[in-house]
């Protein structure tokens, strides 16, 4: 607890000073230039200050620990036990029996999640680009799912989706679309599906949001000089609008990709994995690992892949798009 | 554009048939939770036969979730939580959105670059570390280290956020304040800020959102029942062999409200704070 005051203490003290210095050398109008220019360099980092201990400290001193970690026998359980053991944490990884089968399930999940999304945001952000009566109104309900916890939303889906009380066999049966009832989240594949299908639900108004908002930034004589120039509607979509949102559409492509990979919480409730880790994905997998047997070592050697991972994708990504505001990323 | 007039009549049909479908896909899983938390043990769980409306309407659900599983002690960690988050993310955003927005420094591409990367570790690779830093200084068990950790997940998307907002604003704005001889800080509360105020509401909601429904950190940082918040209280509330329905659907809809409500209200501040970075105007 000690250290935690003292670090808390450090960040306010930090802000105050900071605060102070800012007031103290502001006052009125800069009267010599030099005078201005020394002083507006110290000026960003203080300003910046809180954040970057905050970062630093709670991000980024845990991330060099597990990558540590990950080099480590480190079982919560054998406390006494921590030692280096090289690689052999990452052998143990791709020794686990399941560990293809998980592989395979991220892959399926996050190209599935991510294009389900893109293309069905894309529509709905089409179909808003025009005026129409209570517009406002629509958008506010159908972006709605945006502000939904992913726990309340697989619960939702894991409710409608109950093999014996569910909503979903009630109305494929009345549609004589099934015979008999079917445990969608006790067969393999079908429980994949089902998570899959709640977060394309969750995640088409984020999509929605970000195409409409690049679409309504397309200069409208544009369009009118294609008009005129006799251009169809085809040639008009991908000549005039799709270089337009090209941008928006990579970024957020390349986001809600890593965000997706990332997340789990709605495996960990509609499915927890099962069955028998046919929707286990890798994070999930680490979870379970992490905080069912407490063999933090194995966690970490899974997170450090996945992270690395992770940033050769964005690298390749952002090469193949030729996108190149990296550091623009919201 | 008279020549299209068939066209353009086709182009409005199908427009409007995939804004109801749309429509449909949103409202018919809130519906059915919603009317689900307002039925019987009895009829949700008869299997015979599903009904699409509560033959009889109770609150039995909505009593027991406050009576037996002590929902309002959830509401308010959730409460406090996501409330501290929220004023202190705002807060930090604001002096670094400014920051960032202002001024070229040194170091500014590589601290971009560290809030990139913040964004791509995957959570539990920090919460692992953070467990062990936790139980250590005795944080384990208190609400302090969920304001923490959400404080710092939530934090990089923020300043970056908050910095778009700033840039948007001409700086010509501030010139004329100091020319008027007010000071940086006199400037940034009185002139800048009202201005901002889209900005920092939309800040202060993805922030507020952010905390109120994460489930993972919870689950592991918080393992007595009087801390949980609302996720992780619900969550112990679905059993291996027994799960209450209809307590659980209440319980989503109770905690649905408050974020679906500050989004309807603030849903132009939202979307703008959203794409505030990634579209250029």
């Amino acid at each position: 607890m000690g250290i935690l005051a003292l670090y808390i203490i450090g960040v306010a003290a930090a802000c105050a000073l900071g605060m102070m210095f800012i007031r103290r050398h502001t006052k009125g109008r800069p009267t010599t230039y030099s005078n201005l220019s020394a002083r507006r360099k110290a000026e960003p980092y203080l300003f910046l200050l809180p954040t970057m201990l905050l970062l630093l400290l709670m991000f980024g001193y845990p991330l060099i620990n597990s990558f540590i970690m990950a080099f480590q026998n480190y079982k919560l359980t054998a406390p006494s036990k921590i030692r280096f053991n090289g690689l052999e944490n990452f052998q143990k990884l791709f020794s686990e029996t399941d560990i293809w089968l998980i592989i395979k399930n991220s892959f399926i999940y996050v190209v599935v999640s991510v294009s389900g999304q893109f293309l069905l945001g894309m529509t709905l952000a089409m179909a808003l680009n025009k005026q129409f009566p209570f517009r406002g109104l629509y958008q506010a309900l159908v972006f709605l799912p945006w502000s939904f916890s992913a726990f309340v939303i697989g619960l939702m889906h894991r409710w409608s989706f109950n093999g014996e009380y569910g909503v979903v066999n009630d109305l494929l049966m009345k549609l004589h679309l099934i015979g008999s009832k079917i445990a969608w989240l006790g067969t393999p594949g079908f429980s994949l599906a089902v998570v899959i299908m709640a977060m394309i639900w969750m995640g088409i108004p984020f999509f929605a949001i970000m195409i409409l908002a690049a679409l309504q930034s397309i200069p409208a004589d544009v369009y009118e000089a294609s008009y005129i120039d006799g251009c169809g509607p085809i040639r008009r979509f991908t000549k005039i609008t799709l270089p337009y949102i090209k941008p928006t559409v990579i970024i957020t492509i390349l986001l809600r990709t890593i965000w997706i990979f990332n997340s789990f919480d709605l495996i960990v409730v509609i499915t927890n994995g099962g069955p028998a880790n046919y929707s286990q994905t890798l994070p999930s997998y680490m979870y379970t690992k992490a905080f069912a047997s407490y063999d933090f070592g194995l966690a970490s050697a899974l997170g450090v892949l996945l992270m690395t991972v992770l940033i050769l994708y964005v690298t390749l990504f952002l090469k193949a798009t030729n996108y190149n505001k990296a550091g623009n990323f919201s | 554009m008279k020549p299209y007039t068939l066209q353009r009549h086709l182009g409005n049909f199908g427009r409007t048939v995939i804004l109801l479908v749309f429509l449909l896909l949103v409202i018919l899983p809130i519906y059915w939770m919603f009317i689900t938390s307002f039925k019987t043990n009895a009829e949700i769980i008869n299997a015979q036969q599903i009904t699409y409306f509560p033959r009889e309407i109770t609150t039995e659900n909505y009593v027991q979730l406050f009576k037996l599983y002590d929902y309002k002690g959830m509401l308010t960690n959730s409460l406090v939580v996501s409330v501290s988050t929220g004023l202190c993310i705002t807060l930090l955003s604001i002096l670094g959105g400014y920051g960032l927005a202002r001024y070229t420094f040194k170091g500014k591409d590589a601290m971009l670059l560290f809030f990139l990367v913040t964004q791509m570790i995957p959570g539990i690779l920090v919460i692992i570390p953070l467990y062990v830093i936790f139980a250590k200084l005795g944080m384990i068990n208190t609400r302090l280290s969920l304001f923490f950790f959400y404080l710092i997940t939530n934090l990089p998307f923020c300043v970056i956020t908050m910095r778009s907002f700033f840039e948007r604003i001409p700086y010509t704005l501030e010139e004329a304040a100091y020319v008027d001889g007010c000071s940086k800080l006199t400037t940034l509360v009185r002139i800048v800020l009202p201005v901002m105020f889209p900005g920092i509401v939309a800040v202060f909601v993805f922030a507020f959102i952010g905390a109120w429904n994460e489930l993972i950190a919870g689950t592991i940082f918080i393992n007595t029942a009087d801390l949980w918040t609302i996720p992780v209280g619900l969550k112990s509330l679905i059993g291996k062999y027994d799960v209450k329905w209809g307590v659980l659907m209440a319980g989503g809809v109770c905690a649905l409200l408050p974020t679906a409500i500050m989004f309807a209200f603030m849903q132009k501040f939202v979307v703008e704070g959203l794409t505030a970075g990634a579209v250029k105007e």
